[in-house]
C-alpha cells in the first residue's frame, strides 16, 4: 500500500529550478533510500514533505489524504517526522525533557508532571531497546545516542514516516549496527522510513527500495534487490562516472617525516615514518585519535612528550611554527574549521600564506590573482570569479579552494583530515585524483578517513588507530575492510603480534 | 539593471539611508540652508566619527568596546592636565594617543589573551575609567578639566580645533584622513583581511594560521588610539572636559553609527566607509530635531527609532540574500 505519493513537485528559488516534476512513491512499512549528489534536490524535496518549504506545483498525498502545502504543523499532525543531519538536541536539558519539549504534561495548576514524563520516556526507550536514562543530561550522551534520542522523539510523536537525513555520518560502526537494528525492528512494527545517505554499503544493507534524483529531476526508482552499487552510482552521477582504479605504485623519496613516541591527551606513544611523496592513510573508529594526532602534528593540539622531525628539523609546536616548516592541514568539518564564509575565493586562498611570508603589509591584488588563476586551472575549481563569496561554491569546489590555500603556502607535508566530507561522488573522485597528482609532485600527504574504500583508492600505506594507539600499519596491498576492522575495533593488536610474526 | 541596483543596495545602503535623512533635513530646513549648514554636519560628526571608526574595527572582529566613552573622558582629562603643565601641542597629541592605546591594550589583553568576553571586560573598564576621571577631578578640587588659556600654545590649539581649510573644519579633515587610512587598512592590507577572517570564523582563521590573540589586541589598541585622537580633537575644539557628562553614551552612539553604517554586529561583514555615513546620519538627526524645534529630550527617542529602522532594512536585505 502506498503511504506517500508525491507527484510532479516543482520548486524554484529566485528563478532557479531546484525541483522539476519530481515524483516519489513510498510504500508503507519499507525503508526507502533517497539518493542523489549534493544539490540534486533531496533536501528540498524532504523539506517540502515536512512543510518547511512550500511547493510551487504538484501534489503530496500522505496516508490517503492530500497534505496541506507548507505547514510544518500539518506534516507533524499527519505523522511525518524529519530527523535532520544536524541534531536538534538541547544539551542543557535532560533526556526526557528533550523528548517532551513543547509537549510537556502538566497538572491542573500548570506544574510539570515530571514523574509521568519520566515514566513514559523510560517505557519508550525500553521499547526501542535503547539503554538510556531519562534523567541523564543530554550533553553526556555521545553522538550515536543523541541520534537515537532524535528517533525516539520522532516515535514519541507517533510518526508513521521518519525521514533520516544522513544519519550515520557521525556514528561509529557499532552505533550504525545498533541504529540499523532499531530501524529493522520499527519497520516490523509498521513504521516507514526515508533514508538519505551517500554510503552505498549502508543503503544495500538497510533499504528495500530506492529513488534517485539528479539535477533537480527524478531519474530512477526501483528495488534494491534488483540493482547494484555501480548501477546506482551511475544513476546518481550520470554518464561521467567510472570506477577505474586510480592508484598507481610510485617511486618514493627519502624519509622526510619522523614521528617518535608522541603522546598527548587523546593519543599515546605514536611513532611512524614517512617518505617524500608518500600517501599515508590514518583510520580508526570515531574517537580513536587519528584526527587528534593530525592536529598535534599541525601544532594545534599540544604534544606532551616525544618529537616530530620534518625535513631534518624538529617541529617546536604551534600552528605558526608548523606552517613555517612547510606543514599544512586541511581540517575536518570544512564549514566550521576552514571556510571563512564572508570572504571571497581569493581572500580564502591567500589568508594562510600571508601569515608566514614576511612582514609585508600591502596586498598586491594582481599578483594574488595570478596565483589564484594558477590554482584555478591546476585544481579545476569551478567558479565564475575569484571575487565571488566562497559560500557560492559547492562543497567539492570549496574544498579545492582550501586545498589551494595550503598549496599556496608551499606546504610539503599536507595533512588532510576527512577531505571528502560532504562532497558528492563525482567531486570525490576528483579530489582523489588531485591527491595522487600532488604526491607525484613530491608532496607528502597524510589522509585521515573512516572510509576504507577511499584509502584503497589513494593510500600507499595505512595506519590503524585504536584508543589513541597505533594498532597496525598495513601496506596498500593488504588494505581491506575486514583487516582494518579487526585492528580498529581492538580485536587484534598488530604491534604486539609483529614480533611473533602472526596474523595480518 | 535591477541586479546592479540590488548590488548597490546590499553593499551601500548606508549611503541611501544618509541621503534619505539628508533630504528630509533639507526639506525641514528650507530656505535657511547654506553651505555652512552642510559643513557643520561634517564638523559635528568628526569627534563621534573618530570614535566610531575605532569601534567599527572592534565590531568587525565580532567583539564590542563599551569603554570608549569613559576612556575618551579619562584620556582627555589627563591630556588637559599635561597640556597645562608642558604647553606643547605635539606632546599633548602624543599623550592622548598613547593613553588611548594603553586603555585599548588593557581591554584587548583581557579579551584576547585571557579570553574574557569583551562585553564584560569593557563594561568593567567603562565603569573604572569614568570613575577614575571623576575622582581625579574631585581631588583637584575642580568641576571641569579646562585648558589653561594663559599658555602660549593655547591659541594655536584653539585655532586648530576651530579652524577651516577651504571652508571645511580641520578636525573634520582629520576624521576623513583617519577614515581613509582605515579604509585602506581593511581593504588592502593583510592585517585588514585577518580582522575580517577573525570576525567571520574565528576557528577557521586560527587553523589558517592567523594569530587570533594579536589580531584581537591590535583592534582594541586601534580603537583606543582612535578614541584618544577623538579626545584630542575635542580638547582643541572645546578646550574643556566635564568628567560627568563628556563622552556620555559615546559607546552607544558610536555602536549605533557603526550599525547604521552597515557593519554586522556579529563581525566579518561591512565596510569602514559606512561608518562615515552612519555617523553623519546620526548627526543629522540631532539637527533635524533642533530645526523642528522639538524638545531635546526626545532626541534619543528619534535616534532609537532611526536605529531600529536602519537595522530593519538591513535584515530585509539579509533575508533576501539567504
Amino acid at each position: 500500500m502506498e503511504l506517500l505519493k508525491m507527484e510532479q513537485i516543482q520548486k524554484a528559488f529566485f528563478g532557479v529550478k531546484v525541483l522539476e516534476d519530481v515524483s516519489l512513491v513510498v510504500e508503507e512499512g519499507e525503508v526507502h533510500a533517497l539518493l542523489g549528489e549534493n544539490g540534486a534536490g533531496k533536501s528540498t524535496l524532504m523539506n517540502i514533505l515536512s512543510g518547511v518549504y512550500t511547493r510551487d506545483a504538484g501534489t503530496v498525498v500522505f496516508a490517503g489524504k492530500e497534505l496541506q502545502n507548507g505547514s510544518i504543523a500539518a506534516a507533524e499532525q499527519a505523522g511525518i517526522a524529519f530527523v535532520h543531519q544536524e541534531l536538534n538536541i538541547f544539551n542543557d536539558l535532560k533526556v526526557y525533557e528533550n523528548l517532551f519539549l513543547g509537549k510537556e504534561y502538566v497538572n491542573r495548576f500548570g506544574r510539570l508532571d515530571k514523574n509521568r514524563m519520566r515514566k513514559e520516556a523510560e517505557e519508550l526507550l525500553m521499547e526501542m531497546g535503547v539503554q538510556m536514562d531519562p534523567e541523564q543530561s543530554a550533553d553526556e550522551l555521545d553522538t550515536g545516542k543523541k541520534q537515537l534520542l532524535e528517533i525516539a522523539k520522532a516515535l514519541h510523536s507517533k510518526a508513521k514516516l521518519i525521514i533520516l537525513d544522513e544519519p550515520t555520518t557521525a556514528l561509529n560502526k557499532e552505533e550504525i549496527v545498533h541504529l540499523f537494528e532499531l530501524i529493522r525492528n520499527l519497520k516490523e512494527k509498521g513504521t516507514t522510513f526515508i533514508f538519505i545517505s551517500h554510503k552505498m554499503p549502508e543503503i544495500f544493507q538497510i533499504a528495500d527500495r530506492y529513488t534517485v534524483l539528479r539535477n533537480a529531476r527524478f531519474i530512477h526508482s526501483g528495488k534494491i534487490s534488483e540493482t547494484n552499487a555501480e548501477q546506482v552510482t551511475r544513476y546518481m552521477v550520470g554518464e561521467t562516472y567510472s570506477n577505474e582504479d586510480l592508484y598507481k605504485n610510485r617511486e618514493l623519496g627519502e624519509t622526510v617525516l619522523e614521528v617518535k613516541e608522541i603522546c598527548g591527551k587523546d593519543f599515546d606513544r605514536v611513532s611512524f615514518e614517512l617518505k617524500k611523496g608518500e600517501i599515508l592513510g590514518f583510520t580508526g573508529l570515531q574517537g580513536a585519535g587519528c584526527s587528534e594526532v593530525m592536529q598535534a602534528l599541525f601544532g594545534y593540539l599540544p604534544i606532551t612528550s616525544g618529537t616530530v622531525t620534518f625535513r631534518d628539523q624538529t617541529l617546536p609546536g604551534g600552528i605558526h611554527q608548523a606552517m613555517k616548516h612547510k606543514v599544512g592541514m586541511v581540517a575536518a568539518n570544512r564549514k566550521e574549521n576552514s571556510v571563512v564564509a564572508d570572504m571571497t575565493l581569493l581572500e580564502n586562498m591567500y589568508l594562510s600564506e600571508h601569515t608566514i611570508s614576511g612582514r609585508k603589509l600591502h596586498i598586491y591584488k594582481q599578483q594574488e590573482q595570478k596565483k589564484y588563476e594558477n590554482y584555478h586551472s591546476m585544481l579545476n575549481i569551478k567558479a565564475n570569479s575569484s571575487q565571488d563569496l566562497i559560500t557560492s561554491l559547492s562543497g567539492g569546489n570549496q574544498q579545492k579552494v582550501i586545498l589551494a590555500r595550503w598549496l599556496n603556502t608551499n606546504a610539503e607535508l599536507l595533512l588532510l583530515d576527512n577531505p571528502t566530507q560532504g562532497i558528492d561522488v563525482g567531486a570525490k573522485e576528483e579530489i582523489y585524483r588531485l591527491i595522487l597528482e600532488l604526491a607525484q609532485k613530491g608532496i607528502t600527504i597524510i589522509v585521515n578517513t573512516l572510509e576504507i574504500p577511499e584509502l584503497k583508492k589513494i593510500a600507499d600505506r595505512c595506519i590503524v588507530f585504536y584508543h589513541g594507539r597505533i594498532m597496525a600499519q598495513l601496506p596498500h596491498d593488504d588494505l581491506n575492510e575486514e583487516a582494518v576492522m579487526l585492528y580498529a575495533t581492538g580485536a587484534v593488536d598488530g604491534q604486539k603480534n609483529k614480533t611473533e610474526g602472526a596474523y595480518v | 539593471m535591477s541586479k546592479r541596483i540590488k548590488y548597490f543596495w546590499s553593499n551601500y545602503n548606508f549611503i541611501i539611508i544618509f541621503l534619505g535623512i539628508f533630504i528630509a533635513y533639507l526639506c525641514i530646513n528650507g530656505s535657511q540652508t547654506s553651505w555652512t549648514t552642510v559643513t557643520n554636519i561634517l564638523l559635528h560628526s568628526a569627534i563621534l566619527g573618530t570614535v566610531a571608526l575605532g569601534m567599527g574595527m572592534v565590531i568587525l572582529t565580532g567583539d564590542i568596546d563599551l569603554s570608549v566613552g569613559s576612556s575618551f573622558v579619562l584620556g582627555g582629562g589627563i591630556t588637559i592636565v599635561l597640556f597645562n603643565q608642558v604647553n606643547s601641542i605635539f606632546l599633548t597629541l602624543l599623550c592622548a594617543l598613547i593613553l588611548g592605546g594603553i586603555f585599548g591594550f588593557i581591554n584587548g589583553f583581557l579579551v584576547g589573551k585571557c579570553k574574557m568576553p569583551s562585553f564584560i571586560v569593557t563594561l568593567a573598564t567603562m565603569l573604572i575609567y569614568r570613575s577614575v576621571s571623576q575622582y581625579m577631578m574631585n581631588e583637584m578640587g575642580e568641576t571641569r578639566y579646562s585648558v589653561d588659556a594663559s599658555q602660549s600654545s593655547y591659541q594655536a590649539l584653539f585655532n586648530f580645533g576651530n579652524g577651516n581649510l577651504l571652508t571645511i573644519s580641520l578636525i573634520a579633515i582629520v576624521f576623513f584622513l583617519i577614515a581613509l587610512l582605515l579604509i585602506y587598512v581593511t581593504n588592502s592590507t593583510r592585517f585588514g583581511k585577518r580582522v575580517y577572517a577573525l570576525g567571520s570564523n574565528e576557528k577557521a582563521a586560527k587553523l589558517a594560521g592567523v594569530n587570533v590573540i594579536w589580531t584581537r589586541i591590535s583592534v582594541f589598541v586601534i580603537c583606543g588610539v582612535c578614541t584618544g585622537l577623538a579626545a584630542f580633537l575635542k580638547i582643541a575644539k572645546d578646550t574643556s572636559f566635564d568628567p560627568a557628562t563628556s563622552g556620555k553614551n559615546y559607546e552607544l552612539y558610536s555602536i549605533a553609527a557603526v550599525v547604521i553604517g552597515g557593519i554586522s554586529m556579529s563581525g566579518g561583514r561591512g565596510k569602514i566607509m559606512g561608518i562615515i555615513f552612519g555617523t553623519m546620519s546620526f548627526t543629522l538627526i540631532d539637527k533635524i530635531i533642533t530645526a523642528l524645534g522639538m524638545n531635546a529630550l526626545l532626541n534619543d527617542t528619534v535616534k532609537g527609532v532611526i536605529l531600529l529602522v536602519a537595522v530593519g532594512l538591513q535584515m530585509v536585505q539579509k533575508r533576501s540574500r539567504d
